[in-house]
């Protein structure tokens, strides 16, 4: 099913974490994305954009490993991952948040993070005598990773008792258990106020200081001032990729993009 | 789901003293009891309580058949005992290994299907255990259940118990569960009850976390098994008999009731569910054989205003107030 | 001889399969449109056939009771909707199942009081006791070959009512989307109220037919609500079709097993269930993950 495709050099170089090569998946005879391919630097904010039905939610899923390509690559620092189980895709340190906030609800806020934690730490995870208290860094990372989003003063508070603007800064939290090498951001602004959305924007940039990160966002006006690379696409294919500003002079981008940008969209 | 709390990650009070103190209890339970008899009742059907709720509770799954894995306990231990002369320690070993391997097999076919269907497939491949229980005579007795396993005298070292008498055969049975349930006890403190908590929670995220969900469910579900293994194979030396009923449809609902009665997802909830339901027999059943009718509309009632159970709604009450 | 022989069970297996396909298919239209795994449908069907026992010692008229027992269990099955699931309706879906796993220790223990713990015999009716020779292939009880018709005149109304009218319509749409139903202004609780009363209606039917060709007692439910687990996930839970497939499919193993291994013949279906999970979780004709 898949073609070998060869490495992209144009592309991937020593500083690349992620790289997507000829990526491509259908549904039947439905093509959701085909041949994408892209290189996602260390250290480095990108931000995925594209109008509804681009490929962008397609794409997030195959990056994460929650869906399997029908054809094509994904190399984490140079291995091919491509087919392995999500659970795998997380061991190896690709996280991800969710559009749509997914946690666990009856856990405190604390306890959602170091589950999360503990899923990437081998010893922990497959302990089943100890107590939980006994792998004290987890423990502080957990707490770590609350204080980044400003919430270590909730973290005794069941996930589900959290306000909304809450729940959306722990949905990040947990995505950063386990210091991943990529986090992965599914539209983390989905559903949110303007001031909710600034704050999230903020923290964000924040992340993204120490960080690689990969957001997908649907209102492209958000990562324009955020994002250093941004990659766009558009019924399924790459349509450009490079810096704001080229993005915002890309002829192409200017007609599918922004034209809809500007009729309200977001 | 409406589990009444979680673990937290650093033992709560009422964590590090839940064993010590269901331990007092079920030590003066005898002297308490309406009867001896019952008071047993209560400690091996607690205890196969405990391990469907290990499954339902922790873990969010709905398993109708468990009646297989204290079937599996009875007649693993009652066959090595009648059939093989195998000492009483080792016919434990061996009904707890027996419920341990059925559970990895019924485990791993049962957790293909998810939601509704699991409860369809346990109930199915429980009931398929009873039809070759009832198939295999030789073996099994079949539908006479299996007989001359009686267990007069322990030998522990020098020691020798006579384990006809009532009040050792309580406390040597209350010395299983205890130790089981301190080992359960650990186990939902670990990480791995964490996991099970998260996974009963989100599935989904728990898997995008990094936990291989499939596997952790096959582990729970076979921890699952040999507890209620071990309580299977504690009634077949306690009674000295293994009625084919262990196996039935009905023994699988009975750890369903109980466990929701008491309070699932709570660590004494389906030892307090047992004595409820054991209590209500003991009584009912004395002025009427139809005592099921009661059980059933207690248990709808239950269901309807009361689904946190007994124990569950006394722990969210205090948490509740707590915070 | 031989042939003969396969034949009659073979025969034997489809009137097996025809209750298993009427159970199945009130367990996957309840389970279809209200997300409900009735626990009771055994009890409804085991109700079903003491009511005819009833109806038949009251009249002695055993067409009256082909039409009075399933309205009856069926409005019985209305009561049960209206004042024990509905409130449970958005609390999961393990809450009506538990709920309806305690309706049916409540059914076996009220018949148990109505008609007393042991069995009750059931002739078969006088018009249907003898054979019919079919084409020299053998004699086939007449009843049998009435128990297959019957089940298939159902299916086909059934069918007629989901796929050629407005109440099929709503009910499809409502099984997809039950917000869909709200939005188009229609009383959705009335839809599941009807429809849980035509699935333990249907349960009771079956009770009915199976009562001459199978024992009458209060345990009969438990074997038949796991016999119709085991084709609702052979066949795929909320599939007409995939139901009435795996019904005809296990009824007619069953029967052959009888004849070649008497002692496997229950655990053979047990065996295929096995296998379609291994092969195909969803079942032969469910679609993706089931839920």
């Amino acid at each position: 099913m898949r073609q070998p495709v060869p490495p992209l050099e144009s592309s991937a170089s020593a500083d690349t974490v992620l790289a997507a090569e000829g990526l491509g998946k259908r549904y039947g005879g439905f093509v959701a994305l085909a041949d994408v391919s892209v290189a996602f630097t260390r250290g480095r904010l990108t931000a995925i954009i594209g109008p509804n039905g681009a490929g962008k939610s397609t794409f997030f899923a195959l990056l994460s490993g929650a869906a399997t390509p029908s054809s094509g690559r994904i190399r984490l620092e140079g291995a091919d991952i491509a087919g392995q189980a999500q659970f795998r895709f997380a061991r190896m340190g690709i996280a991800r948040s969710y559009q749509i906030t997914s946690l666990f609800p009856e856990l405190t806020a604390h306890e959602n993070v170091r589950v999360a934690c503990q899923a990437v730490h081998a010893p922990a995870r497959r302990d089943l005598w100890r107590g939980r208290s006994h792998y004290r860094a987890l423990v502080e990372e957990a707490d770590a990773a609350l204080a980044q989003v400003g919430l270590l003063a909730r973290r005794s508070r069941p996930a589900s008792r959290l306000a909304h603007g809450e729940q959306r800064a722990l949905e990040i939290a947990v995505a950063l258990a386990g210091r991943p090498k990529l986090l992965l951001l599914d539209e983390p602004t989905a559903g949110m106020s303007p001031e909710e959305t600034k704050e999230m924007m903020d923290l964000i940039a924040r992340l993204a200081t120490e960080r690689t990160v990969l957001l997908v966002e649907h209102k492209m006006k958000l990562v324009m001032g955020l994002a250093e690379r941004i990659v766009v696409l558009h019924q399924g294919r790459l349509l450009a990729s490079g810096s704001p500003d080229d993005i915002r002079v890309h002829p192409e981008v200017r007609r599918v993009y922004l034209g809809e940008g500007r009729s309200g969209r977001g | 789901m409406t589990s009444a709390r979680s673990e937290a990650h650093e033992p709560t009070r009422a964590q590090r003293w839940r064993v010590p103190l269901v331990a007092a209890v079920l030590a003066v339970l005898p002297w308490i009891a309406p009867s001896q008899a019952l008071a047993v009742n209560i400690l091996i059907y607690g205890l196969y309580a405990t391990g469907f709720n290990l499954l339902f509770g922790y873990m969010g799954l709905l398993s109708f058949g468990h009646a297989a894995f204290l079937g599996a306990g009875a007649y693993g231990a009652g066959i090595a005992l009648a059939r093989f002369g195998v000492g009483w320690f080792g016919a434990i070993a061996i009904g707890v290994a027996a419920s341990g391997l059925l559970a990895v097999l019924i485990g791993a076919l049962s957790i293909r299907s998810r939601g509704i269907y699991f409860s369809m497939v346990t109930l199915a491949l429980a009931q398929l255990v009873y039809y070759v229980a009832f198939q295999a005579e030789s073996w099994t007795g079949g539908e006479n259940g299996l007989r001359g396993l009686t267990v007069s005298s322990l030998r522990i070292g020098p020691l020798s118990l006579n384990f006809l008498d009532p009040t050792i055969k309580y406390y040597v049975i209350f010395g299983f569960v205890t130790a089981a349930l301190w080992a359960i006890s650990r186990l939902l403190n670990s990480p791995f009850g964490a996991t099970i908590e998260a996974i009963r929670e989100n599935e989904g995220r728990a898997q995008a976390c990094g936990y291989d969900v499939r596997r952790m469910k096959l582990m729970a579900f076979t921890l699952s098994g040999l507890v209620c293994g071990l309580a299977g194979a504690l009634d077949a030396l306690h009674l000295s008999i293994v009625p084919i009923d262990t196996l039935y449809y009905q023994t699988s609902g009975l750890a369903v009731m109980m466990a929701l009665l008491g309070g699932a997802g709570t660590f004494l909830g389906p030892f307090v569910g047992a004595a409820i339901f054991l209590l209500i027999e003991d009584s009912f059943s004395l002025w009427t054989s139809h005592w099921q009718l009661f059980v059933g509309a207690i248990f709808i009632l239950a269901v309807l205003f009361l689904p946190r159970g007994a124990w569950g709604t006394l722990v969210a009450w205090r948490a509740d107030r707590r915070a | 001889m031989e042939i003969d022989l396969i034949a009659v069970q073979l025969f034997t297996g489809v009137a097996l399969g025809a209750v298993f396909v009427l159970l199945s298919t009130g367990l996957s239209i309840i389970f279809g449109m209200l997300g409900v795994v009735n626990f009771a449908h055994g009890a409804f069907y085991m109700t079903g056939a003491y009511a005819g026992v009833f109806f038949l010692a009251l009249t002695g008229n055993f067409w009256l009771a082909l039409a009075a027992v399933p309205l009856l269990i069926g409005a019985l099955g209305l009561g049960v909707e209206r004042l024990l699931i509905r409130p449970l309706y958005g609390r999961g879906p393990d809450y009506p199942l538990l709920l309806t796993f305690g309706l049916g220790y409540v059914l076996v223990e009220i018949v148990r009081i109505l008609f007393g713990t042991d069995g009750v015999p059931f002739e078969t009716p006088a018009l249907l006791s003898g054979g019919i020779d079919l084409g020299g292939l053998g004699y086939f009880p007449a009843y049998r070959l009435f128990v297959i018709a019957v089940t298939a005149v159902i299916l086909l109304l059934l069918w007629l009512l989901l796929a050629r009218t407005r109440y099929g319509l709503i009910i499809r749409a409502g099984a997809r989307d039950p917000e869909i139903l709200s939005i188009l202004g229609i009383d959705i609780a009335r839809v599941w109220l009807l429809v849980f009363g035509l699935g333990t209606g249907l349960a009771a039917l079956a009770g009915l037919l199976a009562a001459p060709m199978r024992s009458v007692n209060p345990e009969m439910g438990v074997a038949v609500l796991v016999e119709a687990f085991v084709v609702t996930v052979i066949g795929g839970m909320g599939s007409l079709l995939g139901g009435a497939i795996a019904g005809m499919l296990v009824g007619i193993v069953v029967s052959l097993t009888a004849l070649w291994m008497p002692e496997m013949s229950t655990i053979s279906m047990f065996a295929l269930m096995t296998l379609v999970l291994l092969i195909r979780p969803q079942g032969l004709f469910g679609r993706g993950l089931a839920r």
